[in-house]
């Protein structure tokens, strides 16, 4: 009795794992969008994912890659890296995927852009650590969003040069992101020959931020810099600046000035002397935006209901990282990865709608440091910001 | 130092609640189940539901959060206990509560979302107040009503002494003609209302968090068998003591040690005194 | 002789199974089926057979994962002698946490196994400078002939093997009918002579043992950890398996861990459910089947087989012959 029930177990695993591959047609161009549409970073993640979409909208309609059209395959990776991993797994080898985009969260990043680079299949990198390209161990691997260098770096001069502050205090989070970013910052202010008041990691789920607030404070900064992607955490930090009656300014990541922090705000007052590291694309300049970011919003905007009530530069990074695979193929002329590759590593100044790109073969990141701005935090308006001022 | 105190006692408070619910729990059915943490959040996530999207004032939302709270407690009893107490193994009430916890901490982390969000304020005050705030004092106060309230409950109503008498004896309390069935759904009931209360007063504290269940189940059971299982008092002093503790610890060391501080005090406690410092040494006839 | 061969015919079907899968992806879900069966061997003695509750073993999980991590990459240590020393330190660790736990009652163990996994967890970001903190740590893999994707499941499969066969030993010997003593009746087990602490904390060792050798092939085959990758949730996936596959039995577990692992990768809506799922599961489980669904596979099988079950023996009076005899009154 037992071996049939033996037989009946293998049946089910053969069963199960047959289940999981399917048949392909070969006349689409499959790109692998991995995300994290639910769980953490959930909302970077949807308003990427309206980029992606209706940059796949165009795309076909135009014609397509190379004549054929687009077939877009998301996958939900809910903030888990084990899930990412096989799901990037999955794309690749179950589905025959030919280009990867994402993971948005750089935890789940770090895990599957080494294992995409053994697969050998070009990946669109969009998470900011910087650990995750590399021209000589991912070859394929080439970023559209900046870097978290540039990030820290465009925060660190705004308080240094422009507040002129001296005494900073860094507050990061215990995620991947946040623990990174809390070490990039201190080696970079190092530089600048400033070495912080007070430094510590909080959980990003930590409800109260008054022990931390109270010892910066003690220490004697003169400004808050948070490195966190965590809006929660961001609103709550806010929150205790304001209810101490401390008028420290916050300059820091663009999680400071996401609009989900407005309903989190004890006062709408408390969003007051707060920068945050923004995009050029997505500042205004005398009540304007820049000619392509002003058409990207409009040919999206009907599509997102009427009104854009989030960060615009997630949509235009989504919308740029599917475009970017159109030109890489069309340059290329082809869907070879190698091909693909030396066509992306002799691209200077691609125009796209969040940044104009330049990548060579030995710099993966396209993203360029004059494309990076300071925007004050409580001036949303439509999904950009007015700059801070200087 | 006084914000370190009096936020090491609000959150001790909660924990002392956690711990009462325990408590009651566990006399009319010898059952500690995981999901008493999860009332409290229940109450926390409702309150917070109740007033921030439905707009109700904050009376309406207090009932209705305890109501949801009461509402979990009896689900407790009927899905995860009474069918399974009925059987003789012994652990099987943990599996079925830690199941009904789980489902219950998933569900409301897909439709709260996982990030803890804003409760509002109970009552109208600035936000300057300190170690003043109403943050702090609502648990502490609700603390004090609930431990008073139950003593009280136990000492001079009808309902009190049939708690007790079957945690004593349930088939004495049976023989003497006590539905042991019904005054455990009666407990698990006031244990609902009680968590719910817990939960909305304390939602200033620690937000309207899905993830609040499983932390509180643990602290309050770390503040129930440090305190010892039975004891009113127990209850007390475990869960001011870790509240204390881990506020003071966060002060000193900073927030990466807490649960290793927690458990700390727990393991020291059942090592030399198994029962909990005001537990009853249990004499089980074999 | 018949058991023999089938075993052998599935153990050679397996051993082929990067020939005849369809494509790698599938090969990397067989090799994370094989690592959580190297764990879940091991804790299905604790959980299934001796009746201790631990929720938190992914704690050693973690600890297994960190310490090949960290000796195979930071300090560059061969990789198969720092996958021994995994093993020895989820071992050590488990021995650590059985001394305190294993003597208090079921409730108390379990807390304090989910304690236990969530120091493990806030311990991890905090020694940051030994394991990477939040950043997490690149995992080395391991050398030639395991370095391909089947070579690695070749690997995991024999580790795999190796723990299956000792756990049935243990099982299916006196020690396993100890262990289901020790679970359903302390009191008269411990009156036939069994010393409880020692058989529990055996078999807690060895588990812990088995968790540390299934979290360095667990870093290997993620190639990056990060102390997320370690949360609650994977501790409940585990303890669930078992109980839903059925206590008391190696086969039970081991559907339980092929379709559990395998159901959300079929089935795109149940991995959003995710938790939930596998809390729903358990609950109908533990009212409807408490032995298990691996126990329904059993009546299924022994049903087909048309084997009569062992029908006990219900003495009933036999009231006609009874009446005759007092009938008869007494024998002269």
């Amino acid at each position: 009795m037992r071996h049939l029930v033996q037989a009946i177990a293998l049946a089910c695993c053969s069963v199960l794992a047959t289940a999981g591959s399917s048949a392909m047609a070969q006349e689409t161009v499959r790109i692998g969008w991995l995300s994290s549409l639910t769980g953490p970073l959930s909302s970077a993640a949807i308003a990427e994912n309206q980029g992606v979409v209706f940059a796949v909208d165009e795309i076909n309609k135009a014609g397509g890659i190379l004549g054929r059209k687009v077939e877009l395959l998301t996958r939900d990776t809910a903030g888990d890296p084990v899930k990412a991993v096989n799901l990037a797994q999955q794309l690749v080898f179950a589905d025959k995927a030919q280009f990867i985009i994402g993971p948005v969260n750089s935890g789940e990043a770090l895990a599957t852009v080494p294992s995409l680079a053994r697969a050998g299949i070009p990946n669109i990198i969009i998470g900011s650590l910087d650990e995750l390209t590399n021209p000589a161990k991912y070859p394929l691997a080439f970023r559209t969003i900046n870097t978290n260098t540039q990030w820290i770096a465009a925060a660190n001069a705004y308080a240094i040069d422009v507040l002129k502050r001296r005494k900073v205090a860094i507050i990061g989070d215990t995620s991947g992101y946040g623990t990174a970013s809390a070490k990039a910052a201190a080696a970079l202010l190092a530089k600048a020959g400033i070495t912080p008041v007070y430094s510590v990691l909080v959980d990003p789920n930590k409800t109260d931020l008054t022990d931390e607030m109270t010892k910066a404070r003690a220490a004697g900064a003169d400004v808050v810099m948070p490195w966190s992607a965590a809006t929660g955490l961001c609103a709550r930090l806010l929150n205790t600046r304001g209810d101490m009656g401390w008028d420290v300014p916050i300059v820091g990541h663009p999680s400071v000035m996401a609009l989900p922090l407005k309903a989190l705000l004890n006062k709408p007052s408390y969003w007051g002397n707060t920068f945050a590291a923004g995009y050029v694309s997505t500042t205004y300049r005398d009540g304007k935006l820049p000619e392509r970011t002003q058409a990207l919003m409009d040919a999206v905007k009907p599509a997102l209901g009427g009104e854009i009530g989030f960060t615009f530069w997630w949509v235009a990074l989504g919308y740029d990282s599917m475009k970017l695979v159109v030109y890489a193929a069309t340059k290329a002329d082809s869907l070879d990865p190698q091909k693909i590759k030396d066509a992306l590593e002799h691209t200077s100044d691609y125009a796209g709608v969040y940044g104009t790109y330049s990548w060579s073969p030995t710099e993966h990141n396209g993203f360029p440091d004059s494309g990076m701005a300071m925007d004050s935090a409580d001036t949303f308006n439509e999904g950009s910001y007015q700059a801070a001022p200087r | 130092m006084l914000s370190v105190i009096v936020s090491g006692l609000a959150v001790g408070a909660v924990y002392v609640i956690t711990a009462l619910i325990y408590n009651l729990m566990y006399s009319t059915s010898k059952v500690l189940s995981v999901t008493t943490g999860h009332i409290c959040m229940l109450g926390g996530v409702f309150g917070a539901w109740f007033t921030t999207v439905l707009g109700w004032p904050v009376l309406p939302a207090l009932l209705g959060a305890v109501a949801i709270g009461t509402l979990f407690g009896v689900v407790t009893e009927l899905v995860a206990v009474r069918r399974v107490l009925a059987r003789s193994d012994e652990h099987l009430w943990l599996l079925s509560t830690l199941a009904l916890a789980t489902m219950t901490q998933q569900a409301v982390g897909l439709w709260w979302g996982t990030e803890p969000r804003r409760f509002p304020r109970v009552i109208p005050q600035d936000f300057s107040h300190g170690a003043a705030d109403q943050k702090f004092w609502l648990p502490i106060g609700v603390m004090v009503v609930a431990a008073l309230g139950l003593e009280l409950f136990y000492r001079r109503t009808m309902w009190g002494k049939l708690f007790q008498a079957t945690s004593e004896d349930a088939f004495a309390a049976r023989a003497r003609g006590i539905s042991t069935d019904r005054v455990r759904m009666m407990s698990y009931a006031i244990s609902g209302a009680l968590g719910g209360l817990g939960g909305f007063a304390a939602g200033q504290l620690t937000f309207a968090y899905f993830a609040l269940g499983l932390t509180l189940t643990l602290n309050g059971f770390i503040a129930i068998a440090v305190g010892g299982l039975g004891s009113s008092v127990g209850a007390l002093v475990g869960g001011l003591a870790l509240g204390l503790l881990s506020a003071f610890a966060t002060y000193l060391f900073g927030g990466e040690f807490q649960q290793t501080i927690a458990v700390g005090l727990l393991m020291l406690v059942l090592l030399i005194r198994p029962e909990g410092l005001f537990g009853a040494r249990g004499v089980r006839a074999v | 002789m018949r058991r023999l061969a089938a075993g052998l015919a599935i153990a050679v079907a397996l051993a082929a199974l990067p020939s005849w899968a369809t494509n790698q992806y599938q090969v990397h879900l067989a090799t994370l089926i094989g690592v959580y069966w190297v764990l879940i061997a091991g804790l299905n003695l604790v959980v299934g057979y001796s009746g201790q509750l631990s929720i938190g073993h992914v704690g050693l999980l973690a600890i297994g994962a960190y310490v090949y991590a960290v000796l195979a990459g930071t300090w560059d240590w061969p990789p198969l002698l720092a996958l021994a020393a995994s093993g020895a330190a989820g071992g050590l660790c488990g021995l650590l946490l059985g001394l305190p736990s294993l003597r208090l009652p079921g409730f108390y163990f379990a807390m304090a196994t989910l304690a236990f996994s969530l120091i493990v967890a806030e311990l991890s970001l905090a020694m940051g400078s030994v394991t990477g903190g939040g950043t997490g740590l690149a995992v080395p893999g391991f050398p030639a002939p395991f370095d391909t994707p089947g070579g690695l499941y070749w690997l995991v499969l024999g580790i795999a093997g190796i723990v299956t066969l000792l756990t049935w030993n243990v099982a299916s010997r006196m020690w396993g009918l100890a262990l289901i003593a020790i679970r359903d009746s302390p009191v008269a087990a411990s009156a036939a002579g069994i010393s409880i602490f020692r058989a529990k904390l055996t078999v807690f060792v060895f588990s812990g043992v088995t968790a540390g050798l299934a979290g360095a092939l667990f870093a290997a085959l993620q190639s990056y950890i990060t102390p997320d990758t370690f949360a609650f949730d994977i501790g409940l996936f585990f303890f669930v398996c078992i109980i839903i596959g059925g206590r008391g039995s190696i086969l039970g577990p081991f559907l339980g861990t092929v379709v559990l692992t395998a159901l959300p990768e079929v089935v795109a809506p149940l991995a959003k459910l995710g938790n939930f799922f596998y809390g729903a599961l358990l609950l109908v489980v533990v009212l409807v089947i408490p032995e298990g669904i691996g126990h329904l596979v059993e009546i299924a099988a022994a049903r087909i087989a048309r084997r009569r079950r062992h029908e006990s023996h219900v003495v009933q009076p036999d009231l006609p012959r009874l009446a005759a005899a007092l009938a008869r009154g007494p024998a002269a």
